[in-house]
């Protein structure tokens, strides 16, 4: 069953200092985690960042494992990291990014492996001045994944909710016409409906502070169909998220 | 202390991380955090250290992977106090 899992974290509403403190991220990282810290490759990274990154990615292997195991129960220590990769081009001091969407030039992403039980993911992270985002995917290759962060003028969980849905909705409507709506399974994970027909999109909604974020996969049946639909149309050749694999 | 008198104080601990305070004050024990009252994941570990805090005692990796409602949140606090640091 293909599914999607991503994550926000909003640098600015954690707690720079609780994050530090040993029994605060002994929650989260394992010892294998925290020993990873010490590799040359993060000397610049500040620890809280490097807490936030792997809680990203826990959160995220969650969010996607959610759909394929319902009674599942959030376990940061059973959600093991390996392999960090920092981005061959790390942007240092890089301005606020108030919205972002991948385009498939990955020289900015972390990326590495992350073990569930018998379950093996891929992630790929963005750390910007401002938040931390994170996707999972089944598959090393992330050409199907469609992820993007915005920037959003009030916090709040209702105001967050709502801003989530309208980013997500209008980027699936650039791929899918129509009157989409989200809506939650009891299990507590979003599908995508036209009208009551369930689009069979996975999708992933994130939102902490003034960020919100969203990710989601297009299978080859939608790509077909988006590719009939755009044939004509220039801009096919970059019409996916990921422009390699328009 | 009884699970009655600690639902209570975890509303308190539970204040500053929820902006449904009509749906806080009246938490029972199959509250989800999460889902009812819409609590960020991202403070799932804030609420632990916070409870370690109020009542003196260690929450191990083990057991705050049960807490996301409050009758489980409850259970672990009873079982914690009962053990010596």
């Amino acid at each position: 069953m293909k599914s999607t899992g991503n994550d926000i974290v909003a640098l600015r509403s954690i707690n720079k200092q609780r994050t530090g403190q040993f029994r605060f991220y002994s929650k989260i990282l394992s010892t294998s985690e925290q020993a990873l810290y010490h590799q040359p490759q993060f000397a610049e990274m500040p620890f809280e960042n490097y807490v936030w990154l792997l809680w990203s990615v826990k959160e995220s292997a969650y969010k996607y494992l959610k759909r394929i195991i319902p009674n599942l129960v959030f376990s940061p220590a059973k959600i093991v990291i390996q392999d960090i990769k920092i981005p061959p081009q790390l942007l240092i001091n890089e301005p606020g990014v108030i919205q972002w969407e991948n385009t498939g030039h990955d020289e900015e992403l972390y990326t590495g492996k992350v073990i569930y039980s018998s379950h093996i993911f891929y992630f790929q992270s963005k750390i910007s001045k401002d938040w931390i985002a994170t996707v999972v995917n089944d598959d090393k290759i992330f050409d199907n994944v469609c992820w993007g962060v915005q920037s959003i003028a009030e916090e709040g969980y209702y105001h967050q909710s709502k801003a989530v849905r309208t980013f997500l909705l209008k980027k699936l409507n650039s791929f899918f016409p129509g009157d989409l709506h989200v809506d939650k399974t009891p299990v507590g994970y979003p599908v995508i409906l036209k009208g009551i027909q369930n689009m069979h999109i996975p999708v992933s909604l994130a939102h902490h502070g003034h960020f919100v974020a969203y990710s989601f996969i297009l299978n080859p049946a939608h790509k077909k169909n988006i590719r009939i639909r755009h044939q004509s149309a220039l801009q096919s050749q970059s019409y996916f998220c990921n422009s390699r694999s328009g | 202390m009884d699970r009655n008198a600690i639902l209570n104080e975890l509303k308190k601990v539970l204040n500053p991380y929820t902006e449904n305070k009509e749906m806080l004050n009246g938490i029972n024990e199959k509250t989800d955090l999460i889902k009812d009252l819409k609590i960020n994941s991202a403070n799932l570990v804030d609420i632990i250290i916070d409870a370690e805090s109020q009542y003196h005692i260690e929450i191990d990796f083990e057991s705050a992977e049960k807490m996301y409602n409050v009758g489980n949140l409850i259970e672990v606090i009873i079982d914690k106090m009962k053990r010596p640091k």
